[in-house]
């Protein structure tokens, strides 16, 4: 036993020597082509979409990563332009870069600008927006998921059987998505009763959505479930539930989080049971990786999906979290995915 | 002249004199017997409470109207002005006084630059107040890089908020006096309806407000007649800019956070509201109580619609024909439009 430990420890000792002597060099030399050398790879970002917390933490995402990487980032904001959007691949293949991240737009303006970026033998990847090329990866956060994890919840805290408020505005992408999932669990639960469904995307959404809800609420004031699969329309619903005294009547389920989602839901009788979200830095993390993969020489998959993660009020309470640093350090799962995680990748989490 | 004309022109001058008020007790009428719940001292206070914050407003570029002028920066101001507000407490750790002095002086000072610009440097009130507005939309999320303001939230820097709403702040937003019903009537109804009275009031029997009126109806004559015209008009636009900051105040309190928007859709639906008031009581110009009747029937129409389960583009549908009828109340009806 005694020679076994010695030997154990002398060769952990040598090992951690080892590790240690050839750390910088190891690492290097463990990375492919072309991300062998630091710096010799250039990225763009090309945004449809970039205010709002949701986008500066998928961009926060994408830098860490691209900086973990030793990537060189150009990021092109085209701030809901769909034309700009479509001429900004073009000017990212004017800087040389070898691979561009498209997150979001239009299929119809995108489309033709991401086959010129692959015939010029950029390697592409789409967040969010199908570009219906199959050479380029598509990035996805499950929004059906994500719908099923805080439906799940909701049958799990109120039964099958309850009158709903669903809020919801037709045309928007990852809430048709969820929208899909909501009409197969009405269909699979007959107890579920949508007695109202309204929806607006008027600014400041959260306000807007109050007023409406205050309505609703008002015409039927017997809903025992709010579902508001995004958290905008939660926060609108969770004011005017606060404000009709309906708090500890109603439970509300969404999607999404955001810090101040968090200390809605941890206020003392917080109408706001569960919210099921995708961590949009993560999402940021896994848009460069697939990227990066691509570039060196592998092949991520035509769907990568990142997995939704779901988060309830007793969650937040117990483990104490109180905004989205804590939630990603107290609850891992959220704070990472494992998704286009290659061996030779650092991850940009990792303290 | 004929005697005749008169007799046939007096139910006209009555259609224009109270056709929409008769419209809006009409509405209120179909919703009561077509929605469940419609009718009730809550239900009113609902009403109030959701045309409160675009209210106020309204009642602030009512103010501009009078003068001649427009103010498109008010729906910025109000989001700006909520920023700060989110600033001054979460950030900064100062208490509710401090953030609404804050706020109030954001409107002020946004008021004294439109009105300058203006004035002074001659740029037309349009282009004015929409630069100001992309500068607004723009500056409220320079502080936090683009991320909405909430306690706990982390900032650039990479430090954690740690300052809070304060009690007294939030109660702007959620106190309710008890009027007959306990727990009835919320701060911001009473914040409305005060500001309408005094702006009403204002502009209809101080001499300040109905010189107004003489500028925005003929500024060289009002000018020739020695009244300060630049002053009367920069006082317009510091009116609309604390209006405006008051109603992000309102905003502020009741979201309980500070949320990146532009606040365009306060300021359309603030100035539908105002314009649709130009058609009350046939006044065919801007004024307060119209703009109030106005902002309510907007919120009549919208809480009626929502609690018959009508989708929220059927509702922006029926505000624009609502718009559109006022208007042609105004101008074609009163026979004012045709000079």
């Amino acid at each position: 036993m005694k020679i076994t430990r010695r030997l154990l420890g002398k060769a952990a000792l040598g090992l951690a020597g080892a590790a240690l002597l050839m750390q910088v060099p190891a690492m290097a030399q463990d990375k492919p082509a072309p991300f062998d050398k630091p710096g010799a790879v250039k990225i763009a970002l090309v945004r449809y979409l970039s205010t709002g917390d949701f986008f500066q933490a998928y961009l926060s995402g994408v830098e860490a990563q691209a900086k973990a990487l030793g990537v060189d980032l150009r990021v092109l904001d085209s701030r809901q332009d769909a034309a700009l959007q479509a001429d900004m691949v073009d000017q990212a293949i004017a800087l040389g870069v070898q691979g561009i991240i498209i997150q979001h737009g239009l299929t119809e303006s995108m489309k033709e600008a991401a086959q010129r970026a692959v015939d010029a033998g950029i390697k592409v990847v789409a967040f969010d927006v199908n570009v219906e090329n199959p050479k380029i990866p598509q990035i996805e956060q499950s929004d059906r998921d994500l719908a099923r994890l805080a439906l799940e919840q909701a049958v799990k805290d109120n039964g099958e059987s309850w009158k709903a408020g669903y809020v919801y505005v037709a045309g928007i992408a990852p809430l048709d998505r969820r929208n899909e999932t909501w009409v197969d669990f009405k269909k699979k639960y007959a107890g579920i009763n949508e007695a109202a469904m309204f929806g607006t995307l008027d600014n400041p959404i959260a306000n807007s959505v109050a007023n409406q809800a205050r309505s609703v609420l008002s015409a039927n004031p017997d809903i025992k479930v709010m579902f508001a699969p995004y958290d905008e329309f939660a926060k609108g619903v969770k004011i005017a539930v606060d404000e009709a005294g309906f708090n500890k009547d109603i439970k509300i389920y969404s999607a999404d989080i955001s810090t101040s989602d968090i200390a809605a839901m941890r206020e003392p009788d917080s109408a706001w049971a569960a919210t099921a979200a995708t961590n949009p830095a993560v999402v940021g993390q896994v848009s460069v990786r697939a990227l990066a993969q691509l570039l060196a020489g592998e092949d991520p998959g035509h769907n990568v999906i990142v997995p939704p993660t779901l988060i309830t009020q007793k969650d937040l309470i117990d483990k104490d979290i109180k905004n989205m640093e804590d939630l990603s350090a107290k609850l891992p799962q959220f704070a990472h995915a494992d998704v286009a995680m290659r061996a030779w990748m650092p991850n940009p989490n990792a303290k | 002249m004929s005697s005749g004309w008169v007799r046939m022109a007096a139910p006209r001058d009555h259609a224009i004199r109270y056709g929409f008020i008769v419209l809006l007790f009409g509405l209120i009428g179909y919703f009561a017997i077509a929605a469940d719940g419609f009718v009730s001292p809550q239900s009113a206070v609902f009403i109030f409470q959701s045309v409160a914050i675009t209210g106020v407003l309204a009642l602030g570029v009512t103010a501009t109207l009078v003068v001649g002028g427009f103010d498109l920066s008010i729906g910025s101001v109000a989001t700006s002005a909520m920023m700060a507000a989110a600033y001054v407490m979460v950030v900064l750790e100062q208490n509710a006084v401090v953030a609404v002095v804050a706020c109030l002086l954001i409107g002020a000072v946004v008021g004294l630059i439109n009105g300058w610009l203006i004035v002074y440097m001659r740029v037309p009130d349009l282009l004015a107040t929409l630069g100001m507005m992309f500068l607004l939309v723009g500056l409220q999320r320079i502080p936090t890089e683009g991320r909405s303001i909430a306690t706990g939230m982390t900032m650039p820097d990479g430090s954690v908020a740690n300052g809070t709403f304060g009690a007294a702040f939030l109660a702007l937003g959620r106190h309710r006096f008890d009027f007959f019903v306990p727990n009835l009537i919320p701060v911001s109804v009473v914040v409305l309806l005060v500001l309408a009275v005094l702006i009403w009031f204002f502009l209809e029997y101080t001499r300040f407000g109905r010189m107004m009126y003489a500028v925005g109806s003929n500024e060289r004559a009002a000018e020739l007649a020695g009244a300060p015209v630049k002053a009367y008009k920069i006082w317009a636009y510091v009116i609309s800019g604390v209006f405006a900051s008051i109603g992000g105040i309102l905003l502020a309190a009741r979201l309980g956070r500070g949320d990146i928007a532009s606040g365009n859709n306060l300021l359309l639906d603030a100035v539908a509201a105002a314009l649709i008031g130009y058609a009350v009581l046939g006044a065919a110009k801007p004024n307060a109580f119209g703009t109030a009747v106005g902002a309510v029937f907007v919120g009549v129409l919208l809480q009626g619609l929502t609690m018959m389960n009508a989708p929220y583009y059927t509702q922006d549908f029926i505000k624009g024909v609502v718009l559109v009828v006022a208007l042609v109340f105004t101008f074609a009806l009163s026979g004012r439009g045709q000079r």
